[in-house]
C-alpha cells in the first residue's frame, strides 16, 4: 500500500474521528449545564436523580455505555436497529458520558462564585435568571475553560472506542492497515495525526483562555 | 459572525442526520450485510488501495451477485460478533468463521473449507512439538478459535504447563511480543499464520503438530434458513462456474473447496 492510499484511508477515519468530537462537544457542553442546574436544584427527587446520573456516567466504562445505548434498544425492548444508527448511538453514548463530567465541572465553576454577588446583583435589581446568565456564567466559563481543555482533549482521544460498535474511526483504520500490511507505520501516522488535532485544540483553548482574560 | 456559524452547524448536522436514512438495514431483501473481523487477513482486510478486499469478501461479493444482491462489507468488533447478527445489523458471518464447536449457536452453510489451529514460532525457536511448549508464554487472540482450542478438555494438562497464555487482542501485537521476544509462540489460525510469515520464512515457522483441525462456514442467526439456503445455492452455482476454484486459487493457490459438491465432482 501506498503512503498516499495510507494517509487518505487514515483521513477518511480521521474525518469520522472529528465528527465524534465536534457533535459530542456540541451537545454535552449545553447538556452538562443542564445537568449541572439539575444537580443543585432545590427539588429534592430532581438533584438526586442527576447525582445518580452522574454516578453511574462516571463510575461505568464509557465502552460498555457504548454496547448499552447501541444494542439495549435491541436486547431490551425488541426493537431492530439499523446499521444507520451505530452513528448516533456512538454520539448519544459520548454526549452524555462527557455532560456527566462538565457538569461536574461547571457546578464546582458555580459553587466557587462568592455569595455576596448575587446579594449585590439582587441590591441593583437584577432578577434570578439576569444574575446568572449576565453576572455568574460569564465568570464561571473563565474560571473552567481549563478543567474543559482536559476533558476536550481527553475526548479526542476516546474516540477511539467507536469501534467497540463497529465505527471505523481513525485508531480502527490504523490497526487495520497494521494488521493487512504488516507495518507499524500507520500507527506513527495515527500517532501524528492525533497529536496534531491535539495540539490545535490546546491552541484554539489557549487563545479563548487569553481573550476572556480581560481583568488581567 | 455567529450567526454565520449557526448555520453551518445546523447545514452539518441536517447532512449527517439525512445521510443516516439513506443508511442500509440489514433485511437480506436488497443488500446482503457481511460482518467480518477488518483485522483478519487473508479473509478479510484492508487491500493494497485501500479497499476491503480478500478471500471471504471476494467470495461474498460473487455469491451476492447471484443472489441479486448488494454487497456491504461491514468491520465489526469481533467480540460483539452475536449481538451485532441478532440485532439484525448484519446478514451473516463470513470471516474465516469456524464451525466446530459452534454448530448449535448459528444457521451454517455447508462448511466450504478446512482450517486448522496451528503454532507459529520465532524460525530459532527450540520449540518443535506442542510439549516443548511448557515454561513458555503463549499467546492467543481473544475470542479466536485457536483460544477456545487451548480451553478445551484436550489441552487442559498443556496450558497449566505454560509459563503464561497471553490473550492479546488481535494478532498483529502478538507478532510485535514474538519480535520483541515478549512471547515464545502465538497459537493462531493456519491460513492466517501462513499469509503473516509470507516473505518471512527464514524469520518464523510453524509446528507440524495441529492444535486443532477444522471448518469455516458461513453463519447466519438461528433462525434465518430461508437466506442460509440462498447462499448456499449461491456457493454451489460458484463451484459450478469454476468461480469457486478461480477465487481460492487466487489467495491460497489450490482449490480450497471441501462441499460435497465438490468431493461429488473430482
Amino acid at each position: 500500500m501506498s503512503i498516499s492510499v495510507m494517509l487518505s484511508k487514515l483521513g477518511e477515519g480521521m474525518i469520522t474521528s472529528v465528527l465524534i468530537f465536534t457533535l459530542t462537544l456540541l451537545f454535552s457542553l449545553p447538556l452538562g449545564l443542564i445537568v449541572a442546574l439539575a444537580r443543585m436544584s432545590k427539588n429534592i427527587i430532581l438533584r438526586n436523580f442527576t447525582r445518580i446520573y452522574i454516578s453511574i456516567m462516571r463510575g461505568t466504562p464509557l465502552m460498555l455505555q457504548l454496547l448499552v445505548v447501541y444494542f439495549g434498544p435491541y436486547y431490551l425492548f425488541g426493537i431492530s436497529i439499523s446499521s444507520g444508527y451505530r452513528f448516533w448511538a456512538v454520539i448519544l453514548a459520548f454526549s452524555i458520558n462527557y455532560a456527566a463530567y462538565f457538569a461536574e465541572i461547571y457546578r464546582g465553576g458555580i459553587e466557587s462564585m462568592p455569595l455576596g454577588q448575587y446579594e449585590a446583583a439582587r441590591v441593583l435589581g437584577y432578577s434570578e435568571s439576569q444574575t446568572f446568565m449576565k453576572i455568574i456564567l460569564p465568570q464561571v466559563i473563565k474560571r473552567i475553560i481549563p478543567a474543559i481543555t482536559n476533558e476536550v482533549i481527553t475526548l479526542i482521544k476516546d474516540t477511539s472506542l467507536a469501534f467497540s460498535i463497529a465505527v471505523t474511526e481513525m485508531f480502527t483504520v490504523a490497526k487495520a492497515i497494521a494488521s493487512s500490511e504488516k507495518t507499524m507505520v500507520s500507527y506513527v501516522a495515527a500517532g501524528i495525526f492525533y497529536y496534531v488535532f491535539n495540539f490545535v485544540v490546546a491552541v484554539v483553548m489557549e487563545s479563548i483562555e487569553k481573550k476572556l482574560d480581560y481583568y488581567r | 459572525m455567529k450567526k454565520n456559524s449557526f448555520v453551518l452547524i445546523t447545514l452539518l448536522l441536517t447532512a449527517v442526520v439525512l445521510s443516516s436514512f439513506t443508511s442500509v438495514f440489514a433485511d437480506g431483501k436488497t443488500t446482503l450485510v457481511v460482518g467480518f473481523d477488518q483485522d483478519f487477513p487473508p479473509y478479510g482486510f484492508v487491500g493494497e488501495d485501500g479497499e476491503f478486499t480478500g478471500y471471504d469478501l471476494e467470495m461474498a461479493a460473487a455469491a451476492a451477485e447471484i443472489m441479486g444482491l448488494e454487497v456491504v462489507y461491514q468491520p465489526i468488533a469481533w467480540d460483539s460478533k452475536d449481538m451485532e447478527l441478532d440485532s439484525g445489523t448484519i446478514d451473516c458471518i463470513w470471516n474465516g468463521f469456524t464451525i466446530n464447536g459452534r454448530e448449535d449457536k448459528y444457521e451454517w452453510t455447508e462448511a466450504y473449507k478446512d482450517a486448522g489451529q496451528v503454532i507459529l514460532v520465532k524460525a530459532d525457536s527450540d520449540i518443535e512439538t506442542l510439549e516443548d511448549l511448557a515454561g513458555k508464554v503463549v499467546a492467543v487472540q481473544t475470542d479466536s478459535s485457536a483460544l477456545e482450542a487451548l480451553e478445551s478438555e484436550d489441552y487442559k494438562d498443556l496450558v497449566a504447563e505454560f509459563k503464561d497464555l497471553l490473550v492479546v487482542a488481535q494478532y498483529n501485537t502478538a507478532f510485535m511480543d514474538l519480535e520483541a521476544g515478549a512471547v515464545d509462540a502465538i497459537a493462531m489460525d493456519l491460513d492466517v499464520a501462513n499469509f503473516q510469515i509470507q516473505d518471512k520464512e527464514d524469520q518464523y515457522r510453524i509446528l507440524d503438530e495441529m492444535l486443532q483441525a477444522e471448518q469455516y462456514g458461513v453463519g447466519f442467526k438461528l433462525g434465518n434458513t430461508e437466506l442460509r439456503d440462498k447462499v448456499q445455492s449461491a456457493l454451489e452455482e460458484l463451484v459450478k462456474s469454476g468461480k469457486f476454484a478461480e477465487i481460492s486459487e487466487k489467495w491460497f493457490e489450490y482449490d480450497s473447496c471441501v462441499m460435497s459438491i465438490c468431493k461429488d465432482e473430482a
